[in-house]
């Protein structure tokens, strides 16, 4: 019966955010666009998440490339190809899900728990009252600013994740970075970043609406707010991974 | 046997919520300490059980002084304070994944208590004490199967007092006992207090707001602001008393009570 | 410039709360005994209830795996190497990376969101009043609970992603299963498997650690627990994402003085 009520939940979440989603596109070409919300919700979800994002994707960036490059080595006992395999895995991948799962649990719990928190404390329903439309208000901005964050965060984890590419390849393989740059750039195309931030633009669309709904559906009290917490970082980890998948296949489909 | 707080002061990071705080409660004492909200009411409570650390000054429970017990080896006596002190939290405070009867049985199964006992309880023992502390807060058996999500509020409040009843306390802590419930529960919760103080002949000290309630049961009433103490008297001086604080409380109060109430 | 002292102060106290928070609990444990069938209840809880996302995470993870590294061999003309590679690189890096980030939601904030919650519903205070030690009530069970059953969960989650792979592998990019699986043994053997435990001890203990104290110390209410559930998110992540880049060169220099050992040894014997 509990397990039935969880997934009742679930449903009703991903129902609610795919309605969500339908209004945010509406109003998205509609307007109004509140642009002085979106740019102050930019500072706080962009530049608030740019320590974080940045030094964990280069650590992340420091062990992946280097267990590649270990990898490729032994597969194909040839050092020389060494800056596109990782050039590549950073391009495709790496640079783009590591940022967006920390997104998730960055940008997307705290939406949740500030929506939970207004909910369960009645100020969704004083805004209802007083005729503020949420999404309009509330969601659209921070809705748009992780959008805008996501990418422009993917492409400095990008270029961070490279550079400790090339700086590993450097050190370790005794490449000079000029030789570097110049292998990786036989390997990789305006295509694969092309790829990379559609990914990361669809990532930082399904972020809020999940976390949101997540947090709009809410149940009493404290307890509440942990399991809609809980639920959403979890739902759009999954959605995460699973569209991860969805548009890797696409895209090497098309390559 | 007493309660005892000399000059006891503590400070939230820059915020000094008790600023030079004494006063003493004896025994089979009714004691109440008003205030407004965010005046260091519960803060007071949560020194006596030693949960909370105070900055300077000295709290006594009969022989122990609490404030010299947060060292070293000295730490192993606090759950013995513990065990003297009862205390009803704001919220019902059980546990969610334990029934009732497991909650108000809680306490008997310490080590402490089976320690005070001088062995540990049998089952039925257990039962025993469970179904007594059960009536004296007058709730029928059938509640002890369920669980304390099933129950309503004011039932919840009545197990967790009796689960604060069970391993025989000498003193009881009630912190805001009334908070967010209606007013039918609220009278019925306190005349509960009332009675369960007269009764057992424990010292009670009940943090509140409710100013009605102190008149009527209290022994003494400690008024609290700014982190001091800024009276503490028998309810017929309090009512006499000229302090703004007080009689900002009075006159609150005096608008809920029926026409020629006097003080007890 | 002052902020940002700030900021490494803040950080600096995050991490020294939670260093002393997972001492007390190691005290706590060896100072007191009975603890064997709330852990193994609490293994029973959380890998119940957190199996069917391990498994579904698992398999896509392997599929994402898969296709990234097909593509770049099929550069090569190596897609025979597709198996072993593939294999090695999720079970010692990329796997237990990823699926622990599921963790610290599925398991970590959900402890947090827990504790958090009897904490600020003063549950936590009550079982002090009554002279029971919390830590050893509640934390230290969660603590292993959740310790050992993310390491069984990551376990069943690389599991699948390699099964996941597999089947990716042999659909989408026509790999046949016994190329793929021949290829195996050359890249993962007894010791890839040893590095995939340990990272996964390691990741767990920050999970346990983390989404404990976090629960633990919450204050303020309803919105103190939204707050402490975002935190312990986000706080497991870069903590794993620490953890991961300080145990690759040790478990390296492990590996390599092991078999530096093992040689020594090999030749010592007639």
């Amino acid at each position: 019966m509990n397990l039935d009520a969880a997934h009742r939940r679930h449903v009703r979440a991903l129902y609610i955010a795919g309605d969500l989603l339908q209004k945010l596109f509406r109003q998205a070409s509609r307007g109004p666009h509140r642009r002085n919300e979106v740019i102050q919700a930019m500072d706080s979800i962009g530049i608030g998440s740019l320590p974080i994002i940045s030094i964990a994707t280069g650590f992340t960036g420091l062990v992946m490339t280097s267990e590649i490059a270990w990898h490729m080595d032994f597969a194909l006992s040839n050092v020389s190809m060494i800056p596109g395999f990782t050039g590549q895995f950073v391009l495709r991948e790496l640079g783009i899900a590591v940022p967006a799962l920390l997104i998730v649990s960055k940008v997307g719990a705290s939406m949740t728990a500030e929506l939970a928190s207004m909910k369960i404390t009645e100020q969704l329903d004083a805004f209802r009252l007083l005729k503020i439309d949420v999404v309009s208000y509330h969601i659209f901005p921070r809705w748009v600013a992780c959008i805008v964050s996501t990418v422009c965060l993917t492409m400095i984890s990008i270029a961070i994740t490279l550079f400790i590419a090339m700086f590993t390849a450097v050190t370790k393989y005794h490449f000079n970075s000029e030789e570097y740059l110049n292998t990786l750039a036989q390997f990789i195309s305006s295509m694969d970043l092309f790829c990379a931030l559609t990914k990361a633009a669809v990532f930082g669309m399904i972020i809020p609406p999940i976390s949101s709904a997540y947090g709009l559906i809410c149940g009493g009290g404290a307890q509440g707010v942990g399991q809609a917490t809980t639920d959403a970082v979890v739902t759009a980890t999954l959605a995460v991974i699973t569209l991860d998948f969805v548009l890797t296949a696409i895209f090497t489909a098309l390559l | 046997m007493s309660i005892r707080f000399e000059d006891v002061h503590k400070a939230f990071g820059t915020k000094k919520v008790l600023d030079g705080v004494s006063f003493e409660a004896g025994k089979g004492e009714v004691l109440f300490i008003l205030g407004k909200s965010g005046m260091g009411k519960s803060v007071t409570l949560k020194h006596i059980i030693g949960v909370l650390e105070p900055d300077r000054g000295r709290i006594h429970v009969d022989q122990f002084e609490v404030s010299a017990l947060f060292k070293g080896e000295a730490r192993n006596l606090l759950p013995k304070v513990r065990q003297r002190c009862g205390m009803v939290f704001q919220h019902p405070a059980l546990l969610d994944s334990l029934n009732n009867f497991e909650n108000i049985a809680f306490g008997l199964k310490t080590p402490q208590y089976a320690e005070k006992i001088g062995r540990t309880l049998g089952a039925d023992e257990v039962d025993r004490i469970v179904r007594e502390k059960l009536a004296l807060v007058h709730l029928d058996p059938e509640v002890l199967t369920l669980y304390p999500n099933e129950v309503s509020y004011g039932v919840q409040k009545r197990i967790s007092m009796a689960r604060t009843l069970a391993p025989e306390p000498e003193y009881l802590l009630f912190d805001e006992p009334t908070t967010g419930l209606d007013p039918l529960s609220t009278s019925s919760i306190n005349s509960l207090i009332s009675e369960l103080s007269r009764k057992l002949n424990v010292t009670s000290i009940i943090v509140s707001h409710d100013m009605a309630c102190a008149l009527s049961i209290a022994d003494r009433i400690l008024f609290l602001d700014q982190g001091k103490v800024v009276l503490i008297a028998h309810p017929r001086e309090v009512v006499k008393s000229e302090l703004p604080l007080v009689k900002e409380f009075f006159e609150e109060t005096l608008s809920l009570l029926p026409p020629g109430w006097s003080p007890a | 410039m002052k902020t940002l002292m700030n900021m490494v102060a803040a950080v600096l106290q995050e991490f020294g709360g939670a260093v002393i928070f997972f001492i007390k609990i190691i005290r706590t444990w060896r100072s007191s005994g009975g603890y064997r069938r709330p852990v193994i209840q609490q293994i029973a809880e959380v890998s119940t209830r957190t199996m069917s996302t391990v498994i579904f995470a698992g398999v896509f993870v392997g599929a994402i795996l898969v296709l990234q590294f097909d593509l770049m061999l099929r550069r090569f003309d190596a897609q025979a190497l597709l198996g072993g590679l593939n294999t090695s690189a999720t079970i010692r890096e990329v796997g237990p990376l990823i699926i622990s980030f599921l963790l610290a939601g599925k398991v970590g904030a959900y402890t947090t969101a827990e504790l958090a919650n009897m904490r600020v519903t003063e549950q936590i205070d009550a079982i002090e009043s009554l002279g029971t030690d919390p830590i050893r009530y509640l934390i230290v069970p969660r603590f292993f609970g959740v310790i050992l059953s993310s390491i069984i969960l990551l376990a069943i989650g690389l599991s699948v992603s390699i099964l996941g792979a597999l089947l990716v592998a042999q659909t989408m990019s026509g790999m046949n299963l016994h190329q793929y699986l021949a290829s195996i043994p050359r890249f993962a053997g007894p010791w890839t498997l040893f590095e995939g435990l340990v990272r996964s001890t390691i990741f767990s203990t920050i999970v346990a650690t983390i989404s404990t104290y976090k629960g633990f110390t919450a204050s303020g209410g309803a919105r103190g627990v939204g707050r402490a559930v975002t935190e312990s998110a986000i706080y497991i992540n870069i903590y794993i994402v620490f953890g991961n880049a300080i145990s690759s060169p040790l478990l390296e220099w492990t590996h390599d003085f092991t078999f530096f050992m093992i040689g020594v040894i090999g030749r010592a014997l007639p």
